[in-house]
């Protein structure tokens, strides 16, 4: 599904992405940590072409990102508030998205029942501009957004910060079964160990830019993590 | 305690973000302000002899004094539009152990410090020195002085007050403009003279000084109705507007019929209407679309052949200005959600299309409403006509190409007058070419073959530019989709 090659990112003298090769295959779900600065948000951007990469290329399906466009409508994303259109009230977006992706109401309404139960009755029907909503509230929009559409690929930065913890646990339910029903790749960067852990097929740990360990067995994954994380 | 306040305001001012960048910026505004401080005392110096050799008044302080209202009345006009709340830096103290009250005093007391405060002194400071103090001698002239200066200062603290009072809402600007098109009107018509009603009182402080005691009670009157409510609303919510839904929420119908770039227009028309800032540009539309009013009956523009070539430029206003003035800022305006267009496929191509629309169809819009001029003479509809189609034709792929020069972020949510957050010296220098190539057109045609065959010109070539518009809007999304990593990156790190 999406390939990585020879992919570098440097700023100055500095090199703050350096993954000579990546291949996430299909219906995978793909965990990145690393610590504060370790490039995980930045091999994001570079993914969904927000930021040019210094060499290399990123693929998705044999295209590639920063070349063609085809690949947009295969892949959701939800990085950051920079991508909401945070003044219109979350239906507006909605059915501004569901324009976009050339979607009928029938289709919103469907998606947006998957969601009843993880937007807990405040996001829809709230008379609030995106922008007023809480930081909570603001990554719910955001993550069923990204959804939107039928991707074939889910980019999640960070999607369990912010969330109460019964959201947390709805949100790895919705992942877990749109991986089953329909084969969606995922992506998640996340400091949550315990929750990367559980629902991700395969993690790969950054550390400056490097992926130092890429770990696709369960078993092994709490304790490698374990001894990377804790520094005593 | 208080130093340590300011020494923080003063590391806010240098560190934001957009003061290293538009230092250049902040020099030529600095200038500019410089500018005009000088020509007021300027005028300040000339004052008793325009009153006496232009004016033709015998008594150039009864005039002065009569006249006064008048510029106070002004000046609540200025302030008004000008001056900035100090809110703003409210919540970064509201939680630490400070007393309320000593925040307000330091918020209040920093916006204190504004060029608008030394205006009055800068007017009327020579004219006292010059005109008063040979007459009634050096006090009346100082108290005088100092009367008309507490009456400015007594007006800061009110306007701080009305201004967060009626915050950005319609019946405070209407106020305002009621207050002053009364008394001048009522003054053309000779109802009666309000001016002529207050001159006693300046007259008064030529002899006696009690009226210093009384606007002195005025000023700090004024500054503690200020305090109280400053005081009093010191909470976040309150100070901070937030608004609901009741009201900006209607679509554009007929934008969705144009697809993909219809969908973005209308998110963008939703974006002007519910930022204070892009409102305020679509209010100024409004207002300019009376500026013919200044300029079509007045009989020192009328013209025996053809008509006066001024009016080119007030028509490019009329049924241009929210192009020429949104249209400077281009793609700032989705700095906040640059990532979202980047993300969506064909979103920025869309994006750039969807303005376009916008700025034709709200020009368009402009020059419907401004049909009415034609009761000044057909000539009117015929220039509103010509500058219409040259706007549309090429003054909006100058804007936007003139616009995508180095785009700035810039925060929607702050005020308007004054507020230079994603002008970049480009967005200065855009107003030139832009007032220059209407003219560039009708000038060389009007002065071979008439006036008529100017404005014939002009259509002509916007016509021309409408023929070649999916070409050139095409080739300016090219260069947005050409550079939007470092838009983007410059979006992003800045706010």
């Amino acid at each position: 599904m999406i390939k990585i090659n020879g992919l570098k990112k440097i700023y100055g003298e500095a090199t703050v992405l350096n993954i000579p090769e990546l291949i996430i295959p299909k219906s995978q779900c793909f965990g990145l940590v690393g610590n504060n600065g370790a490039g995980k948000t930045t091999l994001f951007r570079i993914m969904l072409d927000l930021v040019r990469a210094t060499e290399g290329v990123v693929m998705v399906d044999e295209e590639d990102v920063s070349k063609g466009e085809q690949w947009k409508t295969k892949v959701g994303a939800y990085l950051d508030e920079n991508m909401l259109l945070s003044y219109l009230s979350p239906e507006e977006y909605f059915n501004a998205l569901r324009k976009i992706y050339h979607l009928s109401d029938q289709d919103l309404n469907l998606h947006m029942e998957k969601f009843t139960d993880f937007f807990n009755g405040e996001i829809l029907g709230s008379k609030k501009y995106i922008r007023d909503l809480s930081k909570g509230n603001i990554k719910k929009v955001g993550i069923a957004a990204a959804m939107l559409g039928n991707p074939e690929a889910v980019l999640l930065d960070e999607p369990f910060e912010n969330l109460d913890p019964s959201s947390q646990i709805r949100l790895k339910k919705l992942i877990l079964k749109e991986k089953a029903d329909h084969q969606v790749t995922f992506l998640i960067s996340s400091h949550d160990l315990n929750h990367v852990i559980e629902i991700c097929d395969r993690i790969v740990l950054l550390e400056k830019g490097q992926m130092i360990k890429d770990l696709d067995e369960k078993n092994k994954m709490t304790e490698e993590l374990n001894s990377y994380f804790n520094v005593g | 305690m208080v130093s340590n306040l300011i020494k923080l305001e003063i590391l806010k001012r240098i560190r934001s973000t957009s003061f290293a960048r538009s230092l250049a910026i902040g020099i030529f505004v600095f200038f500019i302000g410089i500018f005009l401080l000088g020509y007021l005392l300027l005028l300040g110096l000339v004052l008793n002899k325009l009153i006496r050799e232009v004016l033709g008044k015998d008594d150039a302080v009864v005039f002065i004094n009569s006249c006064l209202l008048y510029f106070f009345l002004l000046e609540l006009i200025y302030r008004y539009f000008i001056q900035q709340l100090p809110v703003i830096s409210l919540g970064s103290f509201l939680h630490l152990p400070l007393s309320k009250s000593k925040i307000i005093h330091f918020l209040l007391g920093s916006s204190f410090i504004s060029p608008l405060n030394i205006i009055s002194l800068l007017v009327f400071g020579p004219f006292a020195l010059m005109e008063i103090k040979p007459i009634y001698g050096g006090l009346p002239a100082g108290i005088w002085l100092a009367a008309v200066i507490l009456t400015s200062w007594s007006i800061h603290w009110f306007i701080l007050w009305f201004k967060q009072r009626f915050e950005d809402s319609l019946i405070g600007t209407l106020a305002v403009f009621t207050t002053l098109l009364i008394s001048l009107g009522a003054n053309y018509f000779g109802f009666y003279d309000l001016g002529a009603f207050f001159e006693p009182v300046f007259t008064f402080a030529l002899e006696s000084p009690v009226p210093i005691f009384l606007l002195l009670t005025l000023l700090i009157l004024s500054y503690f109705l200020c305090f109280a409510f400053y005081r009093q609303n010191a909470y976040l919510e309150e100070l901070s507007e937030k608004e609901h839904l009741q009201f900006a929420n209607k679509n554009l119908g007929f934008l969705s019929k144009f697809g993909l770039a219809g969908e973005m227009a209308n998110l963008e028309w939703k974006l002007i209407i519910r930022h204070k800032k892009s409102r305020t540009y679509l209010m100024l539309c409004l207002v300019f679309l009376l500026y013919g009013l200044i300029f079509y009956n007045n009989p020192a523009f009328q013209s025996t052949s053809g008509f006066n070539h001024q009016f080119i430029f007030v028509g490019t206003f009329i049924t241009g200005i929210f192009m020429l003035q949104y249209g400077q800022l281009f793609l700032s305006w989705n700095s906040p959600a640059f990532d979202f267009y980047v993300h969506q496929k064909n979103g920025l191509k869309a994006l750039v299309r969807g303005k376009y629309l916008l700025f034709t169809g709200i020009s368009f819009l402009c020059f419907i409403l401004s049909i009415p001029y034609v009761y000044f003479g057909w000539n009117v509809l015929l220039i509103h006509l010509a500058t219409f189609l040259f706007n549309i034709g090429i003054t909006i792929h100058l804007v936007i190409y003139l616009a995508l020069w180095k785009p700035k972020p810039m925060d929607l949510n702050k005020g308007s007058m004054f507020n230079y957050e994603g002008m970049g010296l480009s967005q200065f220098l855009m107003f030139i070419p832009l007032i220059a190539a209407p003219y560039a057109v009708f000038l060389p045609f009007a002065y071979l073959f008439g006036d008529y065959a100017g404005l014939l010109a002009m259509s002509i070539t916007g016509a021309f530019g409408l023929l070649v518009f999916r070409k050139v809007s095409t080739s300016m999304a090219e260069k947005v989709i050409q550079n939007k990593y470092e838009i983007s990156s410059a979006f992003r790190q800045e706010l």
